[in-house]
């Protein structure tokens, strides 16, 4: 079985980087980070904080897109073109086809977004601006973060189109860092409802603001172990959530 | 297992699409039952839009069937481990275009299962028996749709399954590739494998197959053995006379309830076999020559077309 899904995700990886979106949208994010070296010039005292405060900020906001408008097409592309069907006659489960479609995906996400931390390290290096475990602790968080909107892309493309599920996911990347704020915001309300109402919108979806260490980061602050490894288990979790609802779906489809 | 054993067996099927959001469906296949036995070529026939690939593709568990039941080699066609021992050659297939023919064919010998030491010869060997060994190192996007069919057919072929399942496969080649799909199917039956193919070319079926299903919106209408078919209809001959006078030859359309053709110095006449004697007698007592008597057998094709033409009725009564 395990075979079988490396096989698919190295597959899913070369595919990937063919994919002239990822090469652009990586372009541009190199470009925003390097705009931090500008931008921080424009301040006396605070460059380096300018500096990695745009460099986590892109690193971060073009990941996800990439891992959004990539992934969307990554089960819809197969059933369209209909490579699913001589890939699922062979004797692999329809479970095990997604699960390596998704982590050849993962796997292309997290090597981009370490080309782009990798070139963030160098400038900072460069311009003196400080780097140490709190960045390390930020951007392993942000590749779990990635792990759950791959996932998030992965369920919607099982069922609709990348235009919706480019719509859905980005709705979902949205309200998922939100629903933390909101639900604090619920809980000084008078109202019960309204209390009820934002504790279950944070429960049900994704807190992506937990895998946030930003200001940690940039900030120089410590960051404590559990800071990291309780955010990872809840990523994890839903990850594995969000994969068996995508396969629930995935199961009952019928591919014409 | 013995040499009648049921590989493939389908029963009362039943599958209804949902065209869109509505809640009204489209029933495409009425309840089929068929059965595949071990070491036969098995033609499953039928006119565009009958129901061979949605019946193909429940096989393949690419489609659920809305009830009734199917199994391959007595598996459940929903389980994945059997797969192992079949192959499946999608209509039009389309594969990873910027792979090579040997990449696409390593790539389907590792999800097969294919171990590694076996797995490299076993490319070279079926990239020869289709003969694209010398574009092995060529991207698919560089094939032409004949090339791609046989890379199809080299993935169903690449983990020696027991059964093969081939959705029209002569689609897309030459007479000279047609040829050599013909004998690569001949000989696969000569191994000892099951072959299950799609297709709506019937001079194909009648070469190849020993037996067939027919298919007409989405219900069997014949099954049986090829030979079964073309016997089962009633014997004709085709008679050709030269000077038979113009009332004589009516007279003998009328009597023998004959088809008739041409007029004058040279006629045609399909006739019940079993009227030729009387046919030729009238002919000879009226002067007439006989330039040839040809026993006529009933081709699949006369047989399909009927078939068809009783399934649209039934389906425009319904």
């Amino acid at each position: 079985m395990i075979a079988r899904i490396w096989t698919l995700a190295m597959n899913t990886a070369r595919e990937a980087v063919r994919n002239k979106l990822l090469y652009s949208l990586l372009f541009f994010a190199i470009l925003m980070i390097l705009s931090g070296v500008a931008m921080g010039a424009l301040s006396y005292t605070e460059s380096e904080r300018i500096l990695q405060d745009i460099g986590i900020a892109s690193i971060r906001l073009f990941s996800v897109a990439i891992a959004i408008f990539v992934g969307v097409g990554l089960i819809h592309k197969e059933v369209e073109r209909r490579t699913v069907q001589t890939i699922l006659s062979k004797p692999l489960s329809r479970a095990e086809f997604l699960l390596g479609k998704y982590l050849g995906l993962v796997l292309i996400i997290w090597l981009q977004m370490m080309i782009m931390v990798l070139f963030f390290a160098g400038l900072s290096e460069l311009t003196g601006a400080p780097l140490g475990l709190s960045h390390l602790a930020a951007f392993a968080l942000t590749a779990i973060e990635l792990a759950v909107v791959v996932a998030i892309a992965t369920l919607f493309s099982a069922f609709t189109t990348p235009m919706l599920a480019s719509f859905f996911s980005c709705g979902l990347w949205m309200a998922g860092h939100l629903t933390r704020e909101l639900r604090d915001h619920g809980a000084g309300s008078d109202q019960l409802i309204a209390r009820e109402v934002t504790a279950w919108m944070h429960r049900i979806l994704p807190d992506l603001e937990s895998f946030n260490l930003s200001i940690e980061a940039s900030h120089q602050l410590p960051v404590a172990a559990s800071d990291v490894w309780l955010p990872a288990l809840y990523g994890a979790g839903y990850v594995a959530i969000l994969l068996v609802a995508a396969t629930g779906i995935f199961e009952r489809r019928d591919f014409r | 297992m013995s040499a009648a054993a049921e590989i493939v067996r389908v029963d009362e099927v039943v599958k209804d699409f949902r065209p869109g959001f509505g809640l009204r469906r489209k029933r495409v296949l009425h309840g089929i039952s068929f059965q595949v036995r071990e070491r036969e070529i098995f033609g499953f026939i039928g006119p565009n839009g009958a129901g061979k690939t949605t019946t193909l593709k429940v096989l393949m568990g690419l489609i659920r069937a809305t009830s009734g039941n199917a199994s391959i080699l007595g598996h459940g066609v929903n389980e994945t481990a059997f797969r192992r021992q079949i192959g499946f050659l999608p209509e039009n297939p389309y594969f990873y275009d910027y792979l090579t023919g040997k990449e696409i064919l390593q790539f389907y010998a590792k999800l097969s299962g294919v171990s590694r030491q076996r797995r490299a010869f076993r490319v070279e060997e079926l990239l020869e028996l289709v003969g694209l060994s010398s574009v092995a190192n060529a991207r698919l996007r560089t094939y032409s749709k004949g090339m791609l069919q046989r890379i199809g057919i080299a993935q169903a072929l690449v983990h020696d399954p027991n059964v093969v399942f081939l959705d029209e496969p002569m689609s897309g080649l030459d007479p000279v590739g047609r040829k050599e799909v013909r004998d690569l199917i001949l000989r696969l039956r000569a191994e000892g494998k099951t072959v299950f193919m799609n297709t709506h070319i019937l001079s194909d079926v009648e070469m190849l197959c020993d037996r067939v299903a027919i298919i007409v919106a989405g219900r069997i209408r014949y099954q049986g053995a090829i030979d079964e078919f073309l016997d089962a209809g009633q014997p004709e001959a085709d008679l050709v006379l030269a000077n038979v006078p113009p009332e004589i030859a009516v007279a003998m359309e009328e009597r023998f309830a004959a088809g008739l053709r041409g007029h004058g110095e040279r006629i045609e006449l399909r006739i019940a076999e079993k009227d030729t004697s009387a046919v030729l007698r009238v002919a000879m007592e009226a002067g007439a020559e006989v330039v040839s008597v040809t026993p006529h057998r009933v081709s699949l094709e006369s047989i399909f077309l009927s078939a068809v033409e009783q399934g649209t009725a039934e389906e425009k009564s319904s």
